[in-house]
């Protein structure tokens, strides 16, 4: 599952869960997980104000990074500088985390 | 060098080119500050400024908020309290003279609000507003200086990339000054309060704070995960070192940071967005 920026939303994306109205999630969801995205839902959702959807899988890489390991190496040039100083090697160690984590959800993501 | 510097100071601090502050938000400052003032004076003179009163009616109606619908500047003002609305009035336009200038920046600049707001939520700060609102000027010397020496601004890039360094190495080398202290510059004749001011002029050397130590940290901190998370453009690829003072000062965990991480990423998606929809509507 990766959240995407509505202006990225393309028609045959799947929404991994439900939309709601101006990002309020005690109200009635607009739209439920599991509907394939098309056209005219995409620009339901501009009309209502809609940010950013979930979708299924993980379809917007960085530029230039199809897989978590080029992900990585993205980082480590980005940190080139600080990975000798802790803090830099631990924050860079935490960002690969969080990609690991959100770019691997592919398959076991479901349950949900 | 020494002359460089002071050159670029006297521009600064004399010239009348410079994008001046609104005086809508001198006149506020100055109401805020007299204790004699009501509510209903400030609100008179946001009334007399459209988009502003826009701006604060679309935020008091925010869902975050989840008041009753507001349809009143003083109504408003009560509510969301005169400080939030010095700040919204603040960043609109300091913000309004940095996107017309250069977009990456801008987005790198509001990227590093959104941490600010986000760091200060997640250790209980005060004035989460006040750091927010630091987060979002802390470049403004980056942008006097695009303005101001276009040409030595072009050879900052050019040796940053060139040989690798940092922009406030190649800053410090061009121009003998950094784009924090122009901006403490700028600050400082805007009569912004002390409290922005120490924030944007050291928040790439926190120790050098006094008074308004944690804000600067945070902003500090804000600027490295803005810079790791690879959105926006400030002028260099390269995540700055996380000092330890700032780490020391706001007390922060491996837990804080993984949090903060994940919570900066999601905000960062909703704010591509944002900015998707400003300048690619074609």
């Amino acid at each position: 599952m990766q959240k995407i920026p509505l202006k990225k939303a393309a028609p045959g994306m799947i929404l991994a869960r439900d939309v709601y109205r101006n990002d309020s999630p005690a109200g009635m969801p607009a739209c439920g997980s599991g509907i394939v995205l098309t056209d005219v839902l995409i620009s339901r959702f501009e009309q209502i104000n809609v940010q950013a959807l979930y979708v299924e899988g993980y379809p917007l890489k960085e530029p230039g990074a199809a897989t978590y390991e080029e992900v990585a190496a993205i980082l480590d040039r980005r940190f080139e500088k600080v990975l000798s100083d802790p803090l830099g090697a631990k924050l860079n160690q935490i960002y690969k985390e969080y990609f690991k984590r959100a770019m691997g959800e592919e398959s076991g993501d479901e349950a949900k | 060098m020494e002359t460089k510097r002071s050159e670029l100071k006297n521009i600064i601090m004399n010239t009348r080119t410079l994008p001046t502050l609104p005086g809508i938000i001198r006149k506020l400052t100055q109401l805020s500050e007299n204790d004699k003032s009501s509510v209903q004076e400030m609100a008179r003179l946001v009334s007399s400024d459209q988009v502003l009163s826009a701006r604060i009616l679309r935020l008091v109606n925010s869902p975050s908020y989840g008041f009753y619908r507001v349809s009143t500047i003083s109504n408003a003002m009560i509510l969301l309290g005169v400080n939030v609305v010095k700040s919204l009035a603040m960043s609109s336009s300091i913000l309004g003279i940095m996107e017309k200038n250069n977009i990456g920046l801008w987005e790198h600049s509001l990227a590093v609000g959104v941490a600010s707001n986000l760091i200060s939520k997640k250790l209980g700060l005060p004035e989460s507003e006040e750091i927010a609102t630091a987060g979002l000027l802390h470049d403004i010397g980056k942008v006097i200086i695009t303005l101001n020496c276009p040409e030595e601004e072009a050879r900052v890039r050019k040796i940053a990339d060139e040989r690798h360094i940092y922009t406030i190495d190649a800053e410090r080398e061009i121009l003998g000054v950094d784009h924090a202290e122009v901006g403490g510059w700028l600050g400082k004749s805007w009569f912004l309060p002390e409290k922005l001011v120490e924030p944007i002029s050291f928040h790439h050397d926190v120790e050098l704070s006094r008074d308004h130590r944690i804000k600067t940290a945070v902003v500090h901190v804000a600027e490295v995960l803005s810079k790791a998370s690879g959105f926006g453009d400030s002028g260099d690829p390269f995540v700055p070192s996380l000092q330890s003072a700032a780490w020391d000062m706001l007390k922060l965990t491996d837990q804080h940071l993984a949090e903060l991480v994940c919570e900066l990423e999601d905000k960062l998606v909703e704010m591509k967005n944002f900015s998707l929809e400003t300048y690619e509507s074609a």
